[in-house]
């Protein structure tokens, strides 16, 4: 078998693609470009409000760069989870740049758009016959969540990316895909073996995170029959056996195995040796077929308008019982307000940081007492003008609070800047991260073909 | 000795909304070994060092990249409104001053 060289641009297109590296790989010929433009571990805001993650500007910049190189180099080029999460609204923003783009640079292609943003009625079937299991410790769903839920996009597998491929699609834009599906499909097509091809996707989809050190800089992968190697498009980023082999760690649960749609690729075996200082060849791993095809369900709900408060404290009398002020201003404020705006309709929290802000009230902490702290008033409630009306009223209790041993009568927060209140705006939540049991990989994800 | 003067990398991230992941990484299969032969990694110290309960907690060493994974049930779903980390990327610093005695307790 040929060598496939598989060339991985972005692992999250739209922060601004590194060009040196970008053409120094392009000048080795790729087989074809691919870049990844979503996860989920932006937190459920852009699932939720159909909103893109990175700025447009920066997210152009980098489409246009892997739209013109496709062009020249007359290969094909693979977007997957455009616009962050993957659903409609991230889908169309994505398409629209792409047309403007190419509009601007007089490019023509054939252009695959492939949707996936669940209907909820097929989510609710699929419920009703069993098909449907948690992804993790995650509660089983009900359709209750699946009707909270403002929007649901399933993670396509490799084969609706094939199935646009095989219409002579040369951009492909595909909302939700596993990360591997971008780099897996045009190998599988081909017919390299699944266990090394997978396992090569599931390294090169992070570009070179796994090199040392590591970076955002494109990776090529070479493909062979038994093996595939790693090469960094940077030139001070080696891939060396360890660093390659301890991404399999990455944002994994397990290092050893992975399940994907289709199957499991299974790593017991996978081998790492350096080629040379800067490339390191991989083989071993294996391609277990699932007895049912699952694709990765993510959903999240709407749980109201928030809006914030900073301010810092240097006061070594209040800092010394922040814990018990923290406790006792939103207790003040929810009797406060008790007829106006019942307690139990927004959610009211202090934010201490330089004390636990990060780590959280469960983890042990140390006797410490820092200099300073960093207090977020947050309050998350059912329209703006509620979650405002709670964090002013909280703002104004903490600021002129009573505390024991008080010299300070001046107020007990330093504001850097006013207004101090802060509307973040709508807030998510995860409600839906389930696996879904389907008999046609390709059902869920209607391709649209498009001559540009 | 402590962790942090042994490791190469110590971090923490997502995997998954729902499940936060450690990776502590050794520049040499000394250190690797060292580690993992004293025993301190494990379920009980990672609990205590957490505040979550041990059934949540996974722990898998990998030799292949010098390295331990460690795997609990996040306390607070990523994104949710109380969470503190959404990324789960600063929640590595309890593994950084854990001491690796010279000798596996029995």
């Amino acid at each position: 078998m040929q060598e496939l060289r598989c060339y991985a641009a972005s692992g999250q297109l739209g922060y601004g693609i590194p060009k040196d590296s970008f053409n120094r790989g392009i000048k080795k010929r790729p087989h074809f470009i691919g870049a990844d433009m979503g996860s989920i571990d932006v937190g459920p805001f852009h699932l939720g409000s159909g909103k893109m993650a990175p700025g447009k500007a920066s997210a152009k910049r980098d489409l246009g760069l892997l739209l013109r190189a496709s062009k020249k180099s007359e290969i094909p080029l693979i977007i997957g989870s455009a616009g962050t999460a993957g659903g409609k609204p991230h889908l169309l923003d994505t398409v629209e740049m792409v047309r403007e783009i190419s509009t601007e640079h007089g490019l023509h292609f054939r252009l695959a758009v492939i949707h996936a943003e669940i209907e909820k009625n097929l989510i609710k079937s699929a419920l009703t016959k069993g098909r449907i299991r948690p992804c993790g410790p995650v509660p089983d769903l009900t359709a209750h969540e699946v009707d909270r839920s403002v929007r649901i996009v399933a993670q396509m597998g490799t084969e609706p990316l094939i199935s646009a491929l095989g219409a002579g699609a040369e951009v492909v834009v595909a909302g939700r895909a596993c990360d591997t599906s971008i780099f897996a499909a045009i190998p599988q097509m081909k017919g390299y073996d699944r266990g090394l091809f997978m396992h090569m996707a599931k390294i090169i989809e992070c570009t070179s995170i796994c090199a040392e050190p590591g970076g955002r800089d494109p990776i090529m992968g070479y493909l062979y029959q038994d093996s595939f190697v790693l090469e960094s498009q940077h030139p001070l980023r080696k891939c060396t056996a360890v660093s390659v082999a301890a991404h399999s760690l990455y944002e994994q649960a397990d290092p050893y195995r992975f399940s994907e749609p289709g199957g499991i690729l299974d790593l017991s075996n996978a081998q790492f040796e350096e080629i040379d200082e800067w490339r390191t060849k991989v083989w071993g791993a294996q391609w277990i077929p699932a007895d049912e095809y699952t694709v990765k369900l993510e959903g999240a709900c709407w749980v109201g308008v928030r809006c914030i408060v900073i301010g810092g404290v240097t006061d070594p009398i209040m800092i010394a019982q922040i814990d018990k002020i923290a406790e006792q201003v939103p207790e003040l404020v929810r009797e406060l307000l008790s007829e106006e705006i019942p307690p139990e309709t927004y959610h009211l929290n202090f934010r201490i940081y330089g004390l636990n802000g990060v780590t959280g009230p469960l983890r042990p902490r140390g006797t410490f007492v820092p200099q300073e702290v960093f207090i977020m008033v947050d309050v998350v409630a059912k329209d703006a003008e509620t979650a405002k009306t709670v964090c002013g009223v909280a703002k104004q209790n903490l600021l002129h609070f009573g505390y024991p041993g008080r010299l300070a009568t001046g107020g007990n927060l330093a504001f850097p800047f006013t207004p101090p209140e802060i509307l973040v705006g709508d807030t998510y939540r995860f409600n839906v991260y389930h696996l879904m049991e389907v008999d046609d990989p390709l059902a869920l994800f209607p391709i649209e073909l498009h001559d540009i | 000795m402590k962790l942090r003067e042994l490791a190469r990398v110590i971090r923490s991230k997502n995997a998954g909304p729902f499940l936060l992941t450690l990776d502590v990484l050794f520049p040499t299969i000394e250190a690797f070994e060292r580690v993992r032969d004293s025993g301190v990694i494990n379920v009980d110290t990672i609990s205590k060092l957490y505040g979550v309960p041990p059934e949540g907690i996974k722990i898998i060493p990998y030799p292949p990249g010098l390295a331990f994974k460690i795997t609990m049930v996040r306390p607070i779903v990523s994104g949710d409104i109380v969470d503190t980390d959404v990324y789960g990327a600063q929640q590595h610093t309890p593994l950084l001053d854990l001491i690796v005695p010279l000798y596996r307790s029995t």
